[in-house]
């Protein structure tokens, strides 16, 4: 049997490291776990709704570049919870942070 | 043929209804509609939305406003509520001596005790001394975390305080685990070197020694003069996660309690009561009064002020002198208002007990004369003042399939609960009590500390559900509804109100239970303290067993519990009461409007 930690998949693509830290740092407040994955090109909206569809908690995030989005699933591909193009420190924090919050089922901030 | 309006001007609402006179003299109602009052009712103003209301009644039947022959105004009491609210007792932290409140994400469990260091000043640490280091957010949480280890073998560092939401991941990087509290807004106040304790409860449970008069005197070393003064402290922190408290000489938590001030009554039994002795006495000795003349408070003091703000805000829509104006009535609310504690560090807030009153004020006889003139000349079209507001109602609200005489109504509308009981012969008794639906809306503002009026009114009106996942919502009910197309990500994990449109989103975090009580009782407090206040005071013998039938009719018997609350309270009293339905067909609503159309008729016979 493999044993994985229930956790939020991050699935990135050339990701800009200074946002790509932010995201990680907003889901670790919130203390849930957290896994990071380099992918083949794809598109945001691949990379998003893959993540959230092969997480155990049905919460992705995808990073491409500096374009962020958070997925859920259930959601249609394309249709991003949230998402940003070249965001702020703060974005990608409360990104992170809201990626965590739905699995806990709290508002998003 | 022979187009009849009836038009009502309401507190809120301006209702028009269409009726069409045949030669027999027999009515046939065409159409209605409603519409925001314009201005304060009885002024001049009102014109401008009794037009709107006019054409979109008379469009619904492809007609102009000029097909109209009589338009029919209510002869409106000259009666406007109003309301206002104080509160009581206020609760101020002197010297910064406490903070408490509920992060969403402390780390580490447990107490500590040292001195306030900023971390600024961290070489300045001398080892022997335990140390509660306080951090501000031009720190990352990489460099608190560093600085934090690098000092981890030369200082005895027991706790964290931090200004950004960063207490886990600075946790996750410390080598020596402590309790950290995070996201205290006002950190530049902290005094440097001052004796704290810091607290942050197990999961899942509250601090329980910073909540305890005893166990801040066993952590601060205090002696029993100084417990004392520290038990104020304690009580503000029960149910909280985390807090901090300081060693300050003069720190405290005082509450205060305002001068309040007494009401003067002046009526059949002058007499004053002070707003101290709480909403239940005020109303007792209201009733005792009898017949009112005005209310006044004594000046200089909360209620003084209040009462003045309300006659101001009266004279001056009114252009009326002040001395002209008088509070015929008033209906006095307990309630609970949370208020920012002055002095607080983290935007703490405590529940201050508050009054709220509605007033009932009385004017001179409203213009509505005047009204009807600016009608004639803009509508060339006759334009009379016809008949008392009460009767008109009652005449409506017999309209109501299952009604007979005698018959009593309660018209629930914004400003005032009004009650009239018509017996057999025609005669009308009728009574104008102060507080209605601005009241509850009022109340449901103040006691959940939303931001705005407009909020509160939309509580008011509309049922909750609580968004718990993309495709399924909880109904206040603890019904579950399931959706097809995904809920909009605005609203995850929120409370929303269920309106026609669609959702609207609660801001405030605040759980769905506790708005519902809130609401609930706020309807409660108003409603049913007023019908039963109406009613006994129209019914005859002023025995409430007297009466038989009661229809509701105005704004509020529309809302989706009140109606349901009053028939609870009635059945003890074996009346039949229920929302009235116009016509058969309008609802609650047009009852003034249909009376006035229907006079009509009774006075070409």
């Amino acid at each position: 049997m493999i044993i994985k930690k229930p956790s939020i998949f991050i699935y990135t693509n050339e990701a800009d490291h200074a946002a790509l830290k932010e995201i990680c740092a907003g889901i670790e407040e919130e203390g849930v776990f957290f896994e990071l994955q380099e992918m083949e090109k794809s598109s945001l909206e691949d990379l998003a709704w893959n993540a959230a569809n092969d997480s155990m908690l049905g919460s992705g995030i995808g990073v491409k570049g500096d374009h962020i989005a958070l997925q859920m699933r259930g959601l249609d591909k394309g249709s991003n919870v949230q998402g940003y193009q070249n965001p702020t420190r703060e974005q990608c924090r409360k990104l992170g942070a809201n990626s965590a919050r739905a699995i806990k089922k709290l508002s998003f901030k | 043929m022979t187009y009849i309006a009836g038009v009502d001007i309401g507190n809120s609402t301006t209702e028009v209804c269409i009726g069409e006179a045949d030669l027999n003299g027999g009515i046939h109602f065409l159409s209605s509609s409603s519409c925001s009052t314009t201005g304060t009712k009885g002024t001049l103003s009102n014109t401008h939305g009794i037009k709107t209301a006019l054409k979109q009644a008379m469009s619904k039947i492809d007609l102009d406003m000029e097909d109209l022959s009589l338009i029919r105004l209510n002869e409106a009491a000259p009666v406007i509520g109003d309301t206002a609210m104080e509160t009581l007792t206020e609760t101020i932290i002197t010297d910064s001596s406490m903070i408490g409140h509920n992060p969403s994400t402390p780390a580490g469990a447990g107490q500590a005790v040292g001195e306030i260091l900023l971390i600024d000043n961290l070489s300045r640490g001398v080892l022997g001394t335990a140390y509660i280091v306080a951090a501000s957010d031009s720190f990352s949480y990489e460099e608190v975390a560093a600085l934090l280890n690098q000092s981890a073998d030369s200082l005895d560092i027991a706790g964290v305080i931090l200004q950004a939401d960063e207490a886990v991941l600075v946790e996750n990087r410390l080598h020596k685990k402590v309790p950290i509290i995070d996201e205290v807004a006002r950190i530049d106040k902290l005094p440097d070197g001052v004796p704290a304790a810091i607290e942050v409860a197990l999961p899942g449970q509250t601090i329980r020694m910073l909540s305890n008069p005893y166990g801040i005197a066993t952590l601060l070393h205090l002696n029993a003069e100084e417990t004392r003064t520290v038990t104020p402290i304690a009580k503000s922190l029960i149910g909280k996660r985390s807090a901090v408290v300081l060693k300050t000489p003069g720190g405290n938590v005082r509450e205060n309690v305002l001068p309040a001030g007494e009401i003067y009554l002046d009526g059949e039994n002058s007499t004053s009561i002070n707003l101290d002795e709480g909403a239940e006495k005020i109303m007792q000795v209201v009733s005792a009064v009898g017949n009112i003349r005005d209310i006044s408070g004594q000046s200089g003091t909360n209620v003084g002020n209040m009462f003045s703000r309300i006659k101001k805000g009266m004279s001056e829509v009114d252009n009326i002198p002040d001395s002209d104006i008088h509070i015929t009535d008033i209906l006095a609310v307990d309630t609970l208002a949370p208020v920012l504690i002055s002095g607080a560090l983290a935007g703490e807030t405590c529940l201050e007990k508050a009054v709220g009153i509605a007033a009932m004020v009385k004017t001179q006889q409203l213009p509505m004369q005047k009204i009807a003139e600016s009608l004639r000349s803009e509508l060339h079209t006759d334009v009379k003042v016809a008949g008392v507001e009460a009767v008109m109602a009652s005449l409506g609200a017999l309209t109501t399939p299952g009604t007979r005489l005698p018959l009593a109504i309660l018209d629930m509308g914004g400003g005032s609960t009004d009650a009239a009981v018509i017996s057999e012969e025609g005669k009308v008794i009728m009574t104008h009590q102060a507080g209605a639906g601005e009241l509850v809306s009022m109340l449901i503002e103040t006691e959940l500390g939303l931001s705005d009026r407009h909020m509160a009114e939309q509580i008011k009106k509309y049922p909750l559900a609580k968004v718990e996942s993309l495709f399924h919502m909880r109904m206040e009910n603890g019904q579950m509804t399931f959706v097809d197309q995904s809920i909009d990500p605005r609203f995850y994990g929120r409370v929303v109100l269920l309106t026609d449109e669609g959702f609207i989103r609660i801001e405030e975090e605040i759980p769905m239970e506790k708005i519902v009580q809130v609401r609930q009782e706020a309807k409660r407090k108003v409603f049913v303290t007023n019908a039963f206040r109406a009613l006994q005071k129209v019914a005859p013998d002023h025995d409430l067993k007297n009466i038989s039938n009661v229809v509701l009719v105005g704004g509020s018997a529309e809302d989706f519990e009140i109606p349901e609350m009053l028939m609870e309270e009635f059945s003890n009293y074996r009346i039949v009461c229920g929302r009235g339905n116009i016509r058969g067909q309008e609802g609650p609503r047009n009852s003034v409007a249909t009376g006035l159309v229907l006079s009509y008729a009774g006075e070409i016979q």
